[in-house]
């Protein structure tokens, strides 16, 4: 890979991603990213440090549950045995590649177990998408462009998201390699498209932040507050 | 933004460990254990070494209550706090083993703990427990500490004009530590030892900090 990761998340965003308030797809939009750049590694682990930081010397409130009840719990714990090391790491059947057609790409490692819960691929022209285990109101897919094949010009209500995993694209703002980040809001039109000779793989999330209705927690809409 | 809110404290750490010399008796294979590591740092080794009750009993006292506090905050009621602590320090309990010192600090690794047992449970709450996971998300951190290259590249920016009115815009925290190191000259070291957090924590604010001003910096140039 000769080319590095050019177009990175916020602060903001890594930021939400760290303490655990966005919501999955956008989350795993963002853990797949890091995958491919070590900087925003680098910066996930100063934030996280920085959370801890904070929890280790937060104050906690006067009122205090009852001894008796933490001692409860301690022991409760401590009569659990210990998992020894090999164990305790997750053991995971995982898919670390993906079939399309005639060719074949590497998953990054955030991605391995969720994509082997996808959808069958629905294709069109050079463009196939397959969509990934994720709900209302956000939508993940995997969105595979043909080389020199162009995505139909589009517009959406929601937000755009697209995270390329192989291959490049170019659209009116620029050109993405592997780890790059496309974010477009309901604003843009724009015409993603594949002018190489190979392939390209993207992750897509699409949300629709109007359709956000009351009664939803705060924590599934964390973007509507990001860009609202 | 409202994205900037979050609270950020800075207030001590734990304080410096006093070591228990009867402790460090039983642990002649231990020897390697640094002895520069923190409070936390060393309960964490003693627990998933010698399974250390004591240990554990400390750190679960100190730890506790603030992640009954932080998980109220986040789940608006008890009880879900309480599961949450109770799964969390469970994780620490069985997992201590898996804690590396030199990736990181032991509150940095509890916190991501109870991050992930929190998102686990809002999902499984949500029936939507099998789709995207914790595990997905956050890779156990293997993320090796950077060299403080970047850091240098910023020396000249940072004296310049240009960079002042972002300067103020910055989280307190990391204002703090920009102030003593580039304004006053102090070096981490000093910077650690005034505030009393750790070296690693001084470099982590600092890098946090230049790219928080390199943003700006983009933005304003845009």
């Amino acid at each position: 890979m000769t080319q590095s990761v050019n177009h990175h998340p916020s602060i903001s965003l890594l930021e939400l991603y760290c303490d655990g308030s966005l919501n999955a797809e956008v989350a795993l939009l963002v853990a797949t990213h890091l995958d491919y750049c070590p900087h925003c590694q680098q910066l996930r682990h100063d934030i996280e440090t920085d959370l801890g930081a904070q929890l280790a010397s937060s104050t906690p409130a006067s009122q205090d549950l009852h001894s008796a009840d933490w001692l409860e719990m301690l022991n409760s714990i401590v009569a659990t045995p210990q998992l020894p090391r090999a164990a305790a790491a997750p053991a995971q059947s995982v898919e670390q590649l993906i079939q399309i057609g005639s060719y074949q790409f590497e998953l990054p490692r955030s991605l391995r177990r969720v994509a082997s819960k996808r959808s069958k691929w629905l294709s069109m022209g050079g463009i196939a998408t397959a969509r990934l285990p994720s709900g209302e109101p956000h939508h993940a897919s995997l969105l595979f462009i043909d080389k020199h094949t162009d995505v139909p010009l589009h517009t959406h209500q929601g937000l755009e998201m697209t995270l390329v995993l192989a291959g490049e694209m170019v659209d009116e703002n620029g050109h993405y390699v592997p780890g790059d980040l496309i974010i477009n809001s309901p604003d843009d039109t724009h015409k993603p498209r594949n002018i190489s000779d190979e392939p390209c793989l993207c992750l897509s999330v699409l949300s629709a932040p109007l359709q956000f209705k009351e009664g939803l927690t705060r924590w599934l809409n964390p973007l509507q507050r990001f860009f609202y | 933004m409202d994205l900037m809110m979050t609270a950020r404290h800075h207030g001590p750490e734990p304080s410096t460990p006093v070591l228990v010399t009867d402790r460090t008796l039983n642990l002649a294979t231990t020897e390697s254990v640094n002895r520069d590591l923190g409070q936390w740092e060393q309960a964490l080794a003693l627990v998933a070494l010698t399974r250390d009750k004591q240990a554990y009993q400390e750190l679960f006292g100190y730890f506790a209550p603030r992640l009954r506090a932080f998980g109220i905050k986040m789940f608006g009621n008890e009880q879900q706090a309480l599961e949450m602590v109770q799964d969390t320090l469970l994780n620490v309990w069985q997992k201590a083993a898996l804690f590396d010192p030199t990736r990181g600090c032991a509150s940095t690794w509890i916190f991501t703990i109870a991050r992930n047992v929190r998102f686990d449970m809002l999902r499984k709450k949500q029936s939507r427990k099998d789709d995207i996971s914790a595990d997905d998300l956050w890779a156990d951190g293997d993320y090796p500490e950077a060299e403080d290259h970047q850091t240098q590249k910023w020396e000249l920016w940072l004296i310049t004009e240009k960079l002042a009115p972002h300067f103020a815009a910055l989280p307190p925290a990391q204002r703090t530590v920009m102030e003593k190191v580039y304004l006053e000259e102090m070096s981490h070291q000093e910077v650690s030892d005034l505030l009393s957090i750790p070296l690693g924590t001084v470099k982590s604010r600092i890098r946090l900090a230049l790219d928080r001003l390199r943003e700006a910096l983009d933005d304003s140039e845009r």
